[in-house]
């Protein structure tokens, strides 16, 4: 058969499969009426089959070239993941997100290590040398706290809310995708992150305690701190992915660990929205200092309820054999 | 086969060759998304002005538009890719699209992982460097979100059917049978259909490339080195031998394929 002959015998499915590529032409199967698309499914395993053929019989010939091309467009319609559903947000929230944090939980503690080694680390070069306090705290906060101006009024808190959000949002993804540097930029990110609370509260606290300190960082410290750890932690879980990569290579294990990871990731790192909100509204107003305490308390015991308890089930799962790198 | 090609396998086991996009083209791409994300910050900045007159809604309003570049600068291209199946505007404008090792379009996890890491890769032009390695100019986000950038084949269309324009044939007939023609076969025929259809070649260019291929399917034939096949000129050889096959190679076996 000449591959002209070929080319005539078949053309008319092709030519019907290009007119339904034409047709989803966002992209996606759904602008295709359904009656079409087992249409569609089988005009697509001819074309591969022509293709498997003409590849045995035409190799280099220009038919060959266009049946690859028609399958390679029609390939990614086919295959693909599972849409995003808004209606899915309710159960991500309730269990796939709180489970999701449970299943990091030696990657969280390793986060929350080096955070808490960041703000031991600042503290005590702040009690060892106070002469340099000025020069090791990297925030002009401390100066703006120590003129007491820390508690303004809230005529330009919806703008300071939006630039902490955006701020600390941007943290959370570099902590993630330094993970992808064997997590090194995401360990220094916490160890900064902890610095400077460490530098902070021991400068604040030379001379005793200053609840009023306190009184501005718990209201969107717990949630906020929180977040970081926990996005701190999808950042080592593609780091440990990459060193320890289990049974799979170490590029197989990296995808795997990030698809899972960045789910995580995302989802604690819409939780800033609320701790945004509570440092720009909250923390710098004049509530009373006990309300702020109370507004922290409340916040933290919220978070971790609902990350600790959201999502289990009455029955324990049966063990699934784990394949895949990490935990 | 290029050796740097993306080659997937589909579920009947059939190969889909990918070309995989280089640097320059989805520079280009990148640039034009980012056009796309400044006309949206643009706009909110219009609208948030727009609405800034009006007291503490004024305030809301520019604190909303704060945080739009955010919005845009992360959500853009994990959004957009994920909408379109992997193709953006700025990567649908040069030809580009996104797809998974496996060939699938990428979805919402793809998508976020590729693009977040994007940060690491635009910081101090790691992903360039990262590009210039890998085979397939893989950036460090798609490395960790298992994608491929490819270059969308623009293809003829099936109306005007992918084919070699007519042979040239100068020789009136099949001549006499040559020994041996069993033993060639699509390849070969193939090999000669392409050589006979390429007009405007240079004839002492042509004599010397017909002889070339007339030496090495002598071999294949078998030819003793005193056949007179060998005295003809190679380019009658090459005629006669495609006529000979072309009984062989036209009537379609039965079964070839299914009817669609």
């Amino acid at each position: 058969m000449t591959p002209e002959q070929f080319a005539a015998r078949r053309q008319a499915g092709w030519a019907e499969l290009e007119s339904h590529l034409a047709q989803a032409r966002r992209g996606a199967l759904r602008s295709v009426p359904a009656a079409d698309l087992q249409r569609f499914g089988v005009l697509y395993r001819h074309a591969a089959s022509d293709l498997a053929i003409a590849r045995r019989d035409f190799a280099g010939q220009p038919v060959t070239e266009y049946l690859n091309g028609l399958c390679g467009r029609a390939h990614p319609l086919i295959y693909r993941g599972r849409p995003v559903r808004p209606s899915a947000l309710p159960r991500f929230y309730a269990s796939v997100l709180p489970r999701a944090v449970r299943a990091a939980g030696p990657y969280v503690a390793a986060s929350l290590a080096l955070s808490v080694a960041g703000v031991l680390a600042g503290w005590l070069a702040v009690r060892l040398r106070p002469d340099l306090a000025a020069t090791l705290i990297p925030d002009s906060l401390f100066d703006r706290m120590a003129r007491g101006e820390v508690s303004g009024g809230i005529g330009d808190a919806p703008v300071a809310a939006s630039l902490i959000i955006g701020n600390n949002v941007k943290v959370a993804l570099l902590c993630f995708c330094g993970g992808v540097l064997l997590g090194i930029p995401t360990a220094l990110t916490l160890l900064a992150n902890g610095w400077v609370l460490g530098t902070l509260a021991s400068s604040i606290h030379r001379d005793g305690i200053d609840y009023r300190f306190w009184a501005y960082i718990v209201p969107h410290g717990v949630i906020e701190l929180s977040v970081i750890v926990l996005a701190g932690a999808t950042g080592l879980m593609l780091g440990d992915a990459i060193l320890r990569p289990g049974l799979l290579s170490r590029g197989d294990a990296l995808i795997a660990v990030a698809l899972r990871a960045v789910v995580l990731c995302v989802g604690v790192a819409s939780l800033l929205v609320v701790a945004g909100l509570l440092e720009g509204f909250v923390s710098p107003s004049d509530l009373p200092t006990p309300a702020k305490y109370a507004i922290g308390a409340g916040s933290g015991v919220l978070l971790y309820s609902w990350l600790l308890l959201g999502g289990r089930t009455r029955r324990a799962a049966a063990p699934r054999l784990q394949l895949d790198a990490g935990g | 086969m290029l050796p740097d090609l993306h080659e997937i396998r589909t579920a009947d086991n059939v190969g889909i060759g990918y070309d995989p996009a280089g640097i320059g083209s989805r520079f280009l791409a990148f640039g034009v998304d980012t056009l796309v994300q400044g006309v949206v910050v643009i706009a909110a900045l219009v609208v948030a002005l727009a609405l800034a007159p009006a007291g503490i809604a004024g305030t809301l309003a520019i604190a909303l538009f704060l945080l739009v570049p955010l919005l845009v600068s992360v959500g853009y291209f994990a959004v957009a890719e994920a909408l379109t199946a992997g193709r953006t505007p700025g990567k649908r404008a040069l030809g580009l699209r996104v797809i998974r090792l496996d060939g699938g379009a990428p979805g919402l996890r793809e998508a976020l992982v590729r693009n977040i890491v994007r940060i690491i890769d635009l910081a101090l032009g790691i992903g360039v460097v990262v590009m210039f390695f890998d085979r397939r100019s893989r950036r460090l986000g798609d490395l960790a979100a298992g994608t491929v950038v490819v270059r969308e084949h623009r293809a003829p269309t099936a109306a005007a059917p992918p084919g070699l324009p007519p042979p040239i044939l100068r020789t009136p007939d099949a001549g006499p049978a040559i020994d041996g023609v069993e033993h060639l076969g699509n390849a070969e025929w193939g090999a000669l259909r392409t050589f006979l259809s390429r007009p405007g070649m240079a004839p002492d260019q042509r004599a010397r490339l017909a002889a070339v291929i007339a030496e090495r399917l002598c071999e294949r034939l078998g030819l003793a080195p005193g056949a007179p096949e060998r005295q003809w000129p190679p380019e009658l050889l090459l005629e006669r031998l495609y006529l000979q096959l072309l009984p062989r190679m036209a009537p379609a076996p039965p079964g070839h394929g299914m009817p669609v």
